[in-house]
């Protein structure tokens, strides 16, 4: 599976097994080799680490630095970048893509968890043996719910859906609530 | 720090490294292992407790529940290291880690009070508490939910 060919500019992708990324014990400064001190400060990392082995860092760091590592390229593609990161890297790393995706650049993202997904990619694809099994661009869509957990966000939409209660689809917790409001009120 | 047996532990942390691990070291650490791996090595362990370094990325709620089910079953306590603050309304007591230092720690319903800092340290609310926590403002809940299901079964009647 070719998955530059898959559609969109920042591509969501549910896949086993994708082999991710070790740089086992080569020194950060041998992995970040393009813009370096632009590269790390991108991804929240200072030059402390640049003298770090990559298998002594955290998983979180270790995330970053691949990301570092490619922010270059012209097509980057990053295999459950979301592992270690916290809810507010989520959100500074969701904004990050989508200003280098507005470069003309692909992004691809291959991860097990879909609040990376959310507000973030144009298209999920789920792709199993090689070939793609079902994609979708609407993260609301049920049948994705097969193949992956969704966000808790989308979880409690679809559930509330199933009670009867309509609810629009709210990727914002804000704008939740207020719809909510206006219904108990 | 793990000072009761009958306790569960979370361990929320940000930067979780081999020196952070090391604090753990008199248990048997599991990470980074497929579901149907971890099932099989639950069936044969001989430990009291076992500490699991974000050992559940990737897992689905169902697989989850089932490890934590087999634990159960089995009489396995166990410590929980995650970044992912929805995984900490496994367990029973939070401690909550930014880099190395503790910044709050205590039972699950207490930390997960404390709204402000575990926001302000980026980790955030579980969903079904953050949501909960919001509807207490807006008076349409008096009480925090710590799970979903329930919440939108009392939110709707």
């Amino acid at each position: 599976m070719e998955l530059n060919n898959l559609n969109g500019n920042i591509v969501g992708v549910i896949i086993d097994d994708y082999p991710s990324d070790d740089f086992k014990d080569s020194l950060v400064r041998d992995i970040i080799v393009k813009k370096v001190p632009e590269s790390l400060k991108m991804v929240k990392l200072d030059e402390s680490f640049l003298d770090k082995k990559f298998s002594d860092l955290s998983i979180r760091n270790k995330e970053k630095v691949i990301l570092a590592s490619k922010l270059h390229d012209k097509e980057i593609v990053l295999v459950n970048f979301s592992q270690g990161l916290i809810k507010s890297d989520f959100n500074y790393f969701k904004t990050l893509f989508k200003k280098i995706a507005s470069y003309n650049r692909k992004i691809i993202l291959i991860d097990k968890n879909t609040d990376l997904f959310l507000n973030c990619v144009d298209r999920i694809y789920v792709i199993n043996n090689d070939e793609i099994k079902y994609e979708t661009v609407d993260i609301f869509d049920k049948i994705l719910k097969l193949y992956v957990d969704l966000p808790k966000i989308v979880e409690f939409s679809l559930k509330c859906e199933s009670d009867g209660i309509r609810l629009d689809h709210y990727t914002e917790l804000d704008e939740l609530l207020k719809a909510i409001y206006r219904i108990k009120s | 720090m793990i000072s009761n047996d009958e306790y569960n532990y979370i361990i929320l942390a940000n930067d979780i490294d081999r020196v952070f691990l090391g604090k753990y070291a008199e248990y048997p650490i599991i990470d980074n292992i497929k579901f149907n791996d971890l099932k099989a090595k639950l069936e044969f362990n001989t430990s009291k407790r076992i500490v699991f370094n974000n050992a559940f990325y990737g897992y689905r709620e169902e697989e989850k529940k089932e490890i934590l089910e087999l634990l159960k079953k089995q009489n396995i306590k166990f410590v929980l290291i995650t970044s992912d603050i929805e995984e900490a309304l496994y367990g029973d007591y939070i401690i909550v880690y930014d880099g190395k230092d503790i910044i709050l720690e205590g039972v699950k319903e207490v930390v997960l009070k404390e709204e402000k800092t575990l926001k302000h340290i980026g980790y955030g609310l579980p969903f079904a508490v953050d949501l909960s926590t919001q509807l207490t403002y807006y008076d349409i809940f008096s009480k925090v939910y710590f799970n979903l299901d329930e919440l939108v079964d009392d939110l709707w009647n």
